[in-house]
Parts: C-alpha cells; sequence; structure tokens
C-alpha cells in the first residue's frame, strides 16, 4: 500500500473539491433560503388551521389606507426602476467582407513582390520573409487592387474605391440579410484607422445609400484595432437617448494608402500582416428586435493607457530617414498589452465572473497584502464566465500571450488564431470574422456568453460581453467562413519554411 | 374617493420631482473655451501671401490672377495665421511631423490655459472629443492629449475625422448624448484643422481656393453637466440639429478632398456650393425653428402663410445673436439674406474671417469669442451657431447664457487697438480686378506675367 495516494487521484480529488467549493458559494444565497423556506413549513404545519385561516383573514381586512399605500409605493418603486434601466442593445446581425479570390496574396506572390520593390534591401526582404513564416497566416488572405502593382499605387482615387468596394459589400449583405431599409437607420458609425478622406467614409454611405437627412452620422479616425468596439460604446451611449431606433456600424481598415513603401525593418511589419477586410453590424434598442436579435450586448469596458509614455508609443505611426510614412511597432508591445489587458480585467472581473472566482481572488488579494506578498496573483478562471472568446488577431504572438496570460485551451484562441490563418489581421473588423467562425461551427447556443478583446494604438485595450440570444445551428449562408469551414481547424506550424 | 385622489397626487408629484432631478443631471453647460491664437511668427500678411503664390512653379498667369483675386476677394486680413512649414517655404515637401507640431502647439497654448482658468484638473475629465478634419494619424490625436495631459485610463475618448467644417457641433452632439446617461461628469472637445500638409499646390482652380481661405485655429471647450457648476458656466445647451445631404449627389460631391488631372491631391470646391449650403440651411431651419422661435412669432408666420400672403420667420423674434459659420464672404452673405438679417449681425462673422480667416470647424467658436469680447452677451440671451462642412452638413444648435459674459480673449488685441476692418490686399493687389493684365511695375508679378 504506497503511503500516498498516487498523483492522478490527488488531482482529481482537488477538482471535486474545486467543483463542490464553486457550487456552494455561487448558489450561496438559494442554499441559506432552504434552511428558512424549512422552518417556514414546519412552523405552518405545526399550526392548527382555524388560528392559520384568522391570521390570513386579519391581514386582508387590513386599513384601506394601508393597502393603497403600499400599492402606490410598489407602482412608484417599478416606475423609477424601469425608468431609471438602461435600455438593452440587441445586435440584429452583422456581415463580415469576403474579399474577391483575385485579392488573394499567397507567400510566393508577396515575396516576389517584396523582391522586386526592395531589391536594393535584401535584408529587409529577408525579414519580411522570417516574419511571413512566422506570423501564422494562410495563403489565402487578400490585399486590395491597388497594392498588387509593382510598386502599389495608392492614389486617394485608389483608397476610395477600395473603401466602396468592402463597405457597400458589407452593407448590402447586411440589408439582404435583416431586412432593413436604408430609411430605417437613424444613426451611422463608420470606423477606419488609418484612411479618412473629405467628405468623410460616413457621408460616403450616407451618398450610396440615399440615407435620411437627420441621421446621426459619426466618422471616428485613428482609434486603431480596437475602433470596432469604440463604435459599439458610442453606439450604446446615443441608443440610451434615441428610443427605438437603428444603428448601422461600420468597421473596417483600408490598406491602399498604408502600405509602407520604405525598407526600415521596424516599419515593414505591419505590411506582412495587414489585410483587407470590413465588417456592418446592425444594433437596435426596439424591444421586437429581442425576438430576431443574435445577440445582446451585456458589458462593454474600455481601457486607454495612453497617460503611460512608453504605451502611447509602442504602436506609432512616424516618417523613416527617407520621409516615408509607415507604423513603426515597438518590441515591448506584448508587455504593454499584458498591462493594458491587466487593467480592463481588473474593471471587468467583478461584472462578470462568479461569486466564487471573486472570493478567491479577494482571499488571494488579503493573504498578499497581510500575510505574505510572495504568494503568487490568483488569475480568475474566466471560462467559468464566458463560453466563447474573441481575440483580435492582431498576430500570432498576441494571441499565445493572451492564452498563457487567461489560461485558456486551445479550442478557445481557436475562432482568433483560424482567422489569423484566412484572412489576415483585419485590424477593427477581426472580431467579427472570429465570431462568424465560431457561427459557422455550429457552436453558438442560446444563452452562450462572448468574450470580445480588442487591442489598439494609444495604448487601448477594449473588451465587449455579448449573450446569444438564439441558437444558430448551422453555418449562415452568406459566412466568409462559408466554402471553408469543412476545411477548418487546420494545424498552423511554428514557422512556415519558404 | 378623496383617499384615491390624494395618492394620485403624491404620485404625480414624487414622480415630477424624480424626472426634474433626472432633467437637471442631464444638461450640458459649456464651462468654458479657448481658442488659439499661435505666435506671432506665424502670421500671413499681404506681403508673405503674395510670395507664397508666387513662388509656385505650377501657375501659369490665368491661374495667378484667379489666385491673387481669390485673396483680395476674400475678406481675410493681415493678422491670420498660417502653419510653420508654409511661412518657412515648405509647403510643397511636408511630413507628418509638420501637422503634428502644428496640433502640439495649439494644444499647448489652450489646453494648459483652459484647465488653469477652470481650476479642473485633467484627471477630471471623463470624455475626450477631438475632431480635426485633414489629419488622422495613429495614435489618435485624442491618444495624444491623454498623453499630454496624463488622464484616466477610463476616460471615454472618441476622435472625428474627415466631418469637415460643421464637425465641432457634431462633437457637442456627442458629449450632450453622453450626459444624458452618465451622471456628474466633465468633458472636453478639443477641434482644429490641419492647415500643413494640406496645401495644394498644383493648378487646378477650383483646388486653389482652399489655401487662399483656411488658415491655423483652433478651440478647446470645457463641458459639464454637475449641477452645481451651472453658476460657473458660460452657456447652456439649449438644442441640436443635424442636417445631412449627402443623399444627393450634387451636395456630398461639393467638397471633396481629391486628386487633380496631374495626381496632385487638393480640396476641391464646386461652384454651387453656396446654393447647397442654402438648400442644407433651409432643412436646418424648418426643424430648429420649430424649438426655438417664439410661439407668437410661429403663430404670426402660420397665419401670414395661410392667408397667403409672403410670409417670412423673423428669427430676432427668439434669438438675439447669430453666430454664423466664416466660410467665406459669399457664404456669409447668401445666410445674411436667407436670415432677413442687417449687415450688424453677421458683423462678428466678418470680423472672424478677417482676423483669424477661416479656420474650419473651430470658428464658430470664434466668433462667439468676438461677441463675448464686445460684451455683447447678457444673461438670458439665446445664440444660435450654424456650421456648414463637407458632405453636405448642415448643423446647428441654440444656447442659452447663463451669466454676462466679458472675458476678451483672443479678441483682446483688437477691441484695444479698435482697428477698422479694411482690406489690406485690395490696396496691394487691386489692380487684379481691371481687365487689363498688366501688373504694376516693381511688382513680383511682372516677370511671371
Amino acid at each position: 500500500m504506497p503511503p500516498y495516494p498516487p498523483p492522478g487521484a490527488a488531482k482529481k480529488l482537488l477538482k471535486y473539491v474545486k467543483l463542490v467549493y464553486q457550487y456552494i458559494v455561487n448558489n450561496f444565497l438559494t442554499l441559506l433560503l432552504i434552511p428558512i423556506a424549512l422552518a417556514v413549513a414546519l412552523q405552518i404545519l405545526r399550526t392548527p388551521h382555524e388560528i392559520l385561516l384568522n391570521k390570513i383573514w386579519s391581514l386582508l381586512h387590513m386599513d384601506l389606507i394601508m393597502l393603497l399605500s403600499c400599492l402606490f409605493l410598489i407602482i412608484i418603486v417599478a416606475t423609477v426602476y424601469f425608468m431609471s434601466k438602461p435600455r438593452s442593445i440587441y445586435l440584429v446581425d452583422y456581415t463580415c467582407y469576403k474579399p474577391p479570390v483575385t485579392c488573394r496574396v499567397p507567400f510566393s506572390t508577396f515575396m516576389e513582390h517584396s523582391r522586386l520593390i526592395l531589391k536594393d534591401n535584401p535584408k529587409s526582404v529577408e525579414f519580411q520573409m522570417r516574419i511571413l513564416e512566422r506570423s501564422g497566416l494562410g495563403e489565402e488572405t487578400c490585399l486590395p487592387p491597388a497594392i498588387h502593382f509593382i510598386p502599389p499605387t495608392p492614389t486617394m482615387e485608389a483608397a476610395r474605391s477600395e473603401a466602396e468596394e468592402v463597405i457597400f459589400s458589407s452593407i448590402d449583405s447586411l440589408m439582404t440579410k435583416t431586412g432593413i431599409k436604408p430609411k430605417d437607420i437613424d444613426i451611422l458609425i463608420v470606423n477606419c484607422s488609418l484612411f479618412s478622406p473629405t467628405p468623410s467614409l460616413s457621408a460616403m454611405v450616407v451618398n450610396k445609400y440615399k440615407l435620411r437627412s437627420n441621421i446621426k452620422s459619426f466618422n471616428l479616425s485613428g482609434m486603431g484595432c480596437s475602433a470596432g468596439l469604440i463604435s459599439i460604446d458610442l453606439a450604446r451611449d446615443l441608443l440610451q437617448v434615441h428610443p427605438d431606433s437603428n444603428t448601422l456600424v461600420v468597421s473596417t481598415e483600408i490598406i491602399t494608402p498604408n502600405y509602407y513603401r520604405g525598407s526600415e525593418r521596424a516599419m515593414l511589419l505591419p505590411n506582412c500582416l495587414f489585410r483587407m477586410g470590413a465588417a456592418a453590424i446592425l444594433l437596435s434598442n426596439k424591444r421586437r428586435d429581442n425576438r430576431r436579435a443574435k445577440y445582446k450586448l451585456s458589458h462593454l469596458v474600455r481601457t486607454h493607457k495612453g497617460s503611460d509614455d512608453k504605451a502611447y508609443k509602442c504602436v506609432y505611426e512616424q516618417e523613416d530617414p527617407q520621409g516615408k510614412v509607415g507604423i513603426n511597432l515597438s518590441k515591448d508591445l506584448m508587455v504593454i498589452a499584458g498591462e493594458a489587458l491587466k487593467s480592463n480585467i481588473t474593471t471587468i472581473g467583478p461584472l462578470v465572473l462568479p461569486a466564487s472566482e471573486q472570493l478567491l481572488f479577494l482571499l488571494t488579494l488579503i493573504g498578499r497584502k497581510i500575510f505574505n506578498p510572495k504568494w503568487k496573483p490568483y488569475i480568475p478562471d474566466f471560462k467559468q464566465a464566458f463560453e466563447h472568446f474573441c481575440i483580435h488577431a492582431g498576430g500570432r504572438a498576441v494571441i499565445d500571450e493572451l492564452q498563457k496570460s487567461l489560461q485558456l485551451s486551445a479550442e478557445h484562441v481557436e475562432a482568433s488564431r483560424m482567422t489569423l490563418h484566412r484572412f489576415g489581421n483585419t485590424s477593427s473588423s477581426s472580431l467579427w470574422y472570429e465570431m462568424a467562425y465560431i457561427e459557422a461551427k455550429g457552436r453558438m447556443k442560446k444563452g452562450d456568453r462572448v468574450w470580445q478583446i480588442a487591442f489598439g494604438s494609444g495604448f487601448k485595450c477594449n473588451s465587449a460581453v455579448w449573450k446569444c440570444n438564439k441558437t444558430l445551428k448551422k453555418c449562415p449562408e452568406d459566412s466568409p467562413w462559408m466554402d471553408c469551414i469543412e476545411r477548418y481547424p487546420v494545424f498552423i506550424p511554428e514557422v512556415v519554411k519558404l | 374617493m378623496e383617499l384615491i385622489m390624494l395618492a394620485i397626487c403624491i404620485w404625480t408629484l414624487l414622480f415630477s420631482f424624480y424626472h426634474f432631478c433626472k432633467k437637471r443631471d442631464q444638461c450640458c453647460y459649456l464651462l468654458h473655451y479657448e481658442c488659439h491664437k499661435p505666435s506671432d511668427d506665424r502670421k500671413l500678411n499681404t506681403e508673405l501671401s503674395g510670395s507664397i503664390v508666387a513662388r509656385n512653379l505650377n501657375l501659369g498667369h490665368l491661374e495667378y490672377k484667379f489666385m491673387l483675386r481669390a485673396i483680395v476677394n476674400s475678406g481675410i486680413g493681415e493678422d491670420s495665421y498660417g502653419p510653420r512649414n508654409i511661412i518657412d517655404g515648405r509647403e510643397n515637401s511636408h511630413s507628418l511631423e509638420d501637422g503634428i507640431l502644428e496640433m502640439d502647439e495649439f494644444f499647448k497654448d489652450t489646453l494648459s490655459q483652459l484647465f488653469v482658468k477652470t481650476k479642473v484638473s485633467p484627471k477630471e475629465i471623463d470624455l475626450l472629443v477631438v475632431n480635426v478634419s485633414l489629419l488622422s494619424c495613429a495614435p489618435s490625436l485624442a491618444s495624444r492629449i491623454i498623453n499630454m495631459y496624463q488622464m484616466r485610463d477610463d476616460v471615454k475618448s472618441y476622435n472625428l475625422s474627415g466631418m469637415g467644417c460643421s464637425a465641432s457641433i457634431i462633437s457637442i452632439n456627442i458629449v450632450s448624448n453622453f450626459f444624458k446617461s452618465h451622471r456628474n461628469s466633465m468633458a472636453l472637445v478639443v477641434t482644429s484643422e490641419s492647415i500643413a500638409p494640406n496645401w495644394y499646390s498644383g493648378n487646378d482652380k477650383s483646388m486653389m481656393l482652399t489655401n487662399c481661405l483656411f488658415r491655423s485655429g483652433g478651440c478647446t471647450m470645457l463641458l459639464t453637466n454637475k449641477p452645481a457648476m451651472k453658476n460657473r458656466s458660460k452657456l447652456q445647451l439649449k438644442c441640436l440639429v443635424r442636417t445631412h445631404l449627402g443623399a444627393s449627389d450634387e451636395a456630398y460631391t461639393c467638397g471633396m478632398q481629391k486628386e487633380d488631372s496631374q495626381g496632385i491631391l487638393g480640396f476641391y470646391l464646386d461652384k454651387n456650393l453656396p446654393k447647397t449650403a442654402k438648400r442644407a440651411f433651409t432643412q436646418n431651419i424648418a426643424i430648429i425653428a420649430k424649438t426655438c422661435l417664439s410661439y407668437t412669432e410661429l403663430l404670426r408666420y402660420f397665419v401670414m402663410k395661410y392667408s397667403k400672403k409672403k410670409a417670412t420667420l423673423n428669427f430676432k423674434a427668439g434669438i438675439d445673436h447669430f453666430c454664423m459659420h466664416p466660410g467665406g464672404t459669399a457664404v456669409i452673405e447668401e445666410i445674411r439674406k436667407g436670415l432677413g438679417l442687417n449687415h450688424e449681425d453677421v458683423e462678428p462673422s466678418k470680423m472672424s474671417l478677417h482676423r483669424f480667416g477661416n479656420t474650419s470647424a473651430s470658428s464658430l467658436w470664434y466668433v462667439l469669442g468676438y461677441m463675448e469680447a464686445q460684451k455683447r452677451m447678457k444673461k438670458g440671451d439665446k445664440l444660435w451657431m450654424i456650421g456648414f462642412g463637407s458632405g453636405f452638413k448642415c448643423n446647428s444648435c441654440v444656447w442659452e447664457v447663463i451669466r454676462d459674459l466679458e472675458d476678451a480673449n483672443v479678441w483682446e488685441d483688437v477691441i484695444k487697438n479698435e482697428k477698422e476692418e479694411v482690406n489690406p490686399f485690395m490696396d496691394r493687389f487691386s489692380w487684379i480686378n481691371q481687365d487689363t493684365y498688366d501688373p504694376p511695375p516693381g511688382s513680383l508679378f511682372q516677370k511671371k506675367m
């Protein structure tokens, strides 16, 4: 007989203890009610019938004034409660843009272009090749037509036509899907970080679809890859004030004017990662949309680390020594992303985590402060709070880092990795491609909670929590994953030898 | 029966009290605003403007004539400001850094003063809205301000771009909506335009006007919905109406950033712009008149209209001050005629155009500053701000003055010196309006022509 139980048994025991602990703490109030209910039931059973009936009769014969005042008090409290409750925001539906096959940039095309454009800088070409090998991107990501030219022709005309193509296609399919007419749109928000023509992209949408003249339109710019959630936040604030309204949110990133044409290595990185994409989302606060909406917004938390200089400079648009404009990504990006995420979690944790996790976190915090600072900080188990995770497909390193720090399994980050593989980093719209992946796989069920996390320049970390409103059994027909979902998930090797 | 009536009365009272408290917390008060006055070494006087025009090698003699005519008739004086790169002669080789430098000078000048004068710390700001149409960088200008002033990490920021000259009213719209669902908050609005990277160096006449009209400037405003700060505030927002004519192709293309036939980027202004502005304006008036004019005036108007007589709305029946976007003399004149106003009513806009030029989205605040410096704003007065912008948008809002305002702000030197409105370009270049093509001897243009 061994003196100690085998390690496998110890782990199982710990797991059961943890389950029991979670059950007790999360259902504490219900468990407390059981003895009280039992006591009341026992008391009722003990008293004889007549005394019981007498007591009930005397209650009903209370003063009329008392009865009326109770009634009015209830009405007042109910009115105040319903009036001060924030309106529910429903995500009726959304669509993601699927670029045409002609815009595909397989590795061979990318490297050929790179060698021709950077023929004077073989070291930069090699750098790009190494990045591409380890990027986690696949062979089907797309770049806009203007970038396929050698050298690329990033005129304003070309940028506008890319914007028209991606935005109008997404909105067209969203309108077909939801049946909404242009005249029904009350609020329009467009976000595109690095391309901001005058008139704005929102005016372009108003012009194309002949939207109403009293539309409230907003064009957000420069807000990075987390701008999609910033637009949702703005929509939420507006929908609290305007009853019975529809909001159209368009998230995109226009690549044409932002392709770096110099040879500085830190600035060549975005060329390897950013790809064409867009998403159009329809939000509503109409109660009748509860029936047909896909999701309901539960929480949205924004964190801005701009006050820290290092965080502010980590994604920075600047000119290289030759005067060519590009985006410089600093080496500290992962560390800063981790810090920003911690701040964001500190706010969102108490809102979404079950009581058991919060209690454990609180106890460890107290322990560290009072007893021993060397105790390891407790990382709450977010898998208890969410069924699905949509982590911005910023790059392989970002997804790896978040998987490690949030202790997620490979299945949880599968949507992010596969989106990076199939579509590349489409900036603010990537979260919606990931959501579409989960739906296409048939994993989204009613009541499931989804956590979208996005990072952006500034440095911002924004996260949104959605609750699924209806089970989606099969892949929607216009999903960008329609023709390829059977192939996924694919194994993405550490390095793809080119 | 009486008990029920009593109960209903109590309920109504409680309900109205709750509603009143809620509405009071949702009001939007303008605590203070600071307009930007760049340093004197950035002044674009007649001499400098003339030399900038002359050194553009792309212009033929017809284009020179057009450009000078535009400058002469623009209504802009000797003291408007330009960005450093244009003054230093680098208008054609501008960089992203020039644009950011222009913004940095504006932020440092106005924001520090704003925080000091209102005794509000940057850490108290809950919402930051920045709108600069023609500059979009990463990280955004909103992030730049958060970094400069060390704001909190839960501050909500929005960076609007591409929304044209009426964008400051759109920013106020975001703030007033925010105030309706968040109590006891402070908001900072920063509005400006980026001139440095947007100089047009081609020879398309419809794109050269922006070089003549747009000047550097900006404004920062601090707004709040804290009831306790009402007494310290200057203005209270009464209503805001936005009109978007983008559905019409003619309106959408009348102010557009695009490349000319030679591939040079510029801002195209259509000849029909004043007409489109009038159309947008008419639609906007139709909605705002209902909310801000007195009932007697509206009644009079309808009676006149239905008795088939010629009826015009008398806006002065409800509005005391008119704050119009000084887009150019043509636009101001068009609006003046449309509203039936006299020249004194549009004097602030004309003075603002003369002194600071068309500073795009922030120009309305210079006009407001002039009215305040002239001590015209008294408690209870109503002020109507009208802005136009590409898209085509017409946005307007009505403010009520909370207390008598006397701050001379950036207009101090003009008020002190009581300078008269003189067109300096007329003296130097008035020969351009004559039919002959010969410039006076010894002038810059003799050789070119």
